[in-house]
């Protein structure tokens, strides 16, 4: 499985360093026009601009900080949605897509078992999300000191390794659309709805009488502007997200075990 | 003992039959040909062997592993070489890391004297690859690690005809060697250089099962023949010419004189060369073709109708 995970993950390098850089320049982005946003612009009265529920969906009544900036513009929106749906998309394209091209054949005809294959594209994941996560994180910690505002070391450090659970949860989501479906262009775009969905699940039911069904939203466990604003961490949250993105890659593994390829 | 062995295989697609009621066996050191025409099932069999699909029932059998039986089948596959119809490689790879990438997982004894033989641009992006040129890789990946048991699936498509006749060469140093080959075709002329047994499959039935010899004595040549003089078929009985047609040439081409009086003869021909040339030589002959009968005609005299496609072929495999 070794040779599985390093061959796969050196395919993913490339497109790995472009999404860094990209973030990293979003970051930065904000960095250079974020502190005067802060200071001059009235965000608590456009934050309250918006309905509640896009308020609470990309936490804009946090807005009135360079942190609440950051959490509401990088990590609710870039983290939680972009990368959540880049990693569905991803994982949709680990078996449907290769099944349906034959892509799988000259693998499985090779001594390796098909759980293997599975597990090994899908630890592949994790180089490109660690990636992000190192690189992105440590330029907003040493941009938010080069513009005299340093954040907590300890939010960034835990904002950043709080999103791998939630971020494996977007992949397992996507890896087992994956094994259920045949098509592989139908793997990718029901990973990203999947995912999609759930973040507007957890959006919507906020404030009404079905809040509990955000609970099955992996949003619910993972949220970037509790830890950068108040400093508090869901360390339950992300245990929860471990295992449901274990249980994700396990009910997949099953499946792919049983499928024709 | 048995490199493959099958017993009733059967594989539907709910209703749509793959492959039914298969039961044969391959033996050790042999060179088995496995004939049909298009979408005949040919894929779907191998496919089945390979553990990639599950038989709907029967059993099978390679290399002493039970095709349903993961772990089994994983251990015979160090010993198995696979080619598939249409080999697909990650395209932004180039096939020096794909070289690395299945040496590593089934091991690398012979990828040198394989890439002797069959010479795909290594350090190119297989993107950038021609048909042949992912043949060929595919061919060095299958036998690298020095498989007992090759299975093909229509080796020589996609490669031009001098790698063709390489690759037949090839597969009979392999014979030579002690490994048992296995490949489908659709062509009988490749079947009948290298295989010493053929089975012929239709509609994803097993319809004959015979030695190579028999096969080609009963499949014969075309003939068609031109003459400048009328010929009637009562006048051209002559044993093993079958499906005569006789009609009259209304072009007269050949002929000096324009007389148009000739005859167009067409049959198929599974007797003596000699008794048919002079049967021949009784007549003007104005322009003689014989040449090896097309697999469909085979199935077509044999079998009665041409063998119909099913549909139930992988998709884009079989052709």
């Amino acid at each position: 499985m070794r040779e599985i995970v390093r061959y796969e993950t050196e395919r993913r390098l490339p497109a790995a360093i472009a999404v860094s850089a990209g973030l990293s320049a979003f970051a930065g982005l904000f960095f250079a026009i974020g502190p005067s946003i802060v200071d001059e612009v009235d965000l608590a009265a456009y934050a309250e601009a918006f309905p509640p529920a896009f308020q609470s969906a990309f936490g804009i009544d946090a807005i009135g900080s360079l942190e609440g900036l950051f959490a509401t513009e990088l990590y609710q929106f870039g983290w939680i949605l972009l990368l959540g749906l880049y990693f569905a998309y991803s994982a949709g394209a680990l078996v449907a897509g290769n099944v349906e091209h034959g892509r799988l054949d000259l693998l499985l005809a090779s001594p390796v078992s098909r759980t293997s294959v599975l597990l090994g594209k899908f630890l592949s994941l994790l180089a490109p999300m660690l990636l992000v996560n190192v690189v992105v994180g440590s330029v907003v910690y040493v941009g938010s000191a080069l513009v005299d505002e340093p954040f907590a070391f300890a939010d960034v450090a835990m904002a950043h390794l709080l999103s791998v659970p939630y971020l494996l949860v977007c992949a397992g989501l996507g890896l087992f659309v994956s094994v259920l479906v045949s098509s592989g262009s139908l793997a990718q775009r029901g990973g990203i709805g999947l995912v999609f969905g759930l973040f507007m699940v957890e959006s919507v039911v906020t404030d009404t009488d079905f809040e509990w069904l955000g609970a099955l939203s992996p949003t619910r466990y993972y949220d970037p502007t509790e830890i950068l604003v108040e400093g508090t961490y869901d360390l339950a949250g992300g245990v929860i997200l471990l295992e449901a993105a274990i249980l994700l890659v396990i009910a997949s593994a099953l499946r792919f075990q049983r499928r024709d390829i | 003992m048995s490199a493959i062995r099958t017993e009733g295989l059967s594989k539907y697609y709910g209703e749509t039959r793959g492959i039914d009621d298969l039961t044969f066996a391959v033996d050790d050191g042999e060179v088995f040909g496995f004939l049909g025409p298009n979408g005949a099932g040919k894929t779907t069999a191998i496919r089945t062997l390979l553990g990639f699909q599950s038989p709907t029932a029967g059993t099978a059998e390679v290399l002493g592993a039970d095709v349903t039986d993961e772990r089994e089948l994983i251990e015979a596959r160090r010993d198995v070489g696979y080619l598939p119809a249409e080999p697909v490689f990650d395209e932004d790879t180039t096939g020096e890391r794909a070289l690395d990438y299945y040496g590593a997982l089934r091991g690398d004894e012979r990828s040198d004297h394989l890439l002797d033989l069959f010479d795909p641009p290594l350090d190119r992006k297989i993107g950038g690859y021609s048909r042949g040129n992912k043949q060929m890789l595919a061919i060095v990946v299958a036998f690298m690690h020095d498989p007992a048991l090759l299975v093909m699936d229509e080796p020589t498509s996609g490669l031009d005809p001098l790698k063709q006749e390489r690759f037949l060469e090839f597969l009979v140093d392999e014979r030579d060697r002690g490994k048992t080959v296995f490949f489908s075709s659709h062509v009988l002329s490749e079947v009948q250089k290298v295989c010493e047994r053929v089975g012929i499959i239709r509609n994803g039935r097993l319809v004959e099962l015979e030695d190579v010899e028999t096969l080609l004595a009963r499949s014969g040549k075309i003939v068609r023949v031109r003459t400048a003089d009328r010929v009637t078929v009562e006048e051209f009985s002559l044993s093993g010419v079958h499906d005569l047609s006789v009609d009259a040439d209304r072009t007269g081409v050949g002929r000096s004189d324009g007389d148009r009086a000739g005859t167009v003869l067409s049959f198929a021909f599974t007797g003596e060369y000699n008794a048919l040339l002079a049967q021949l030589n009784r007549y003007d002959v104005v322009d003689v073709e014989i040449e090896e009968a097309p697999l469909e005609e085979v199935f077509l005299r044999f079998y009665g109708d041409p063998a119909s496609p099913t549909d139930a072929e992988h998709e884009g495999s079989d052709a």
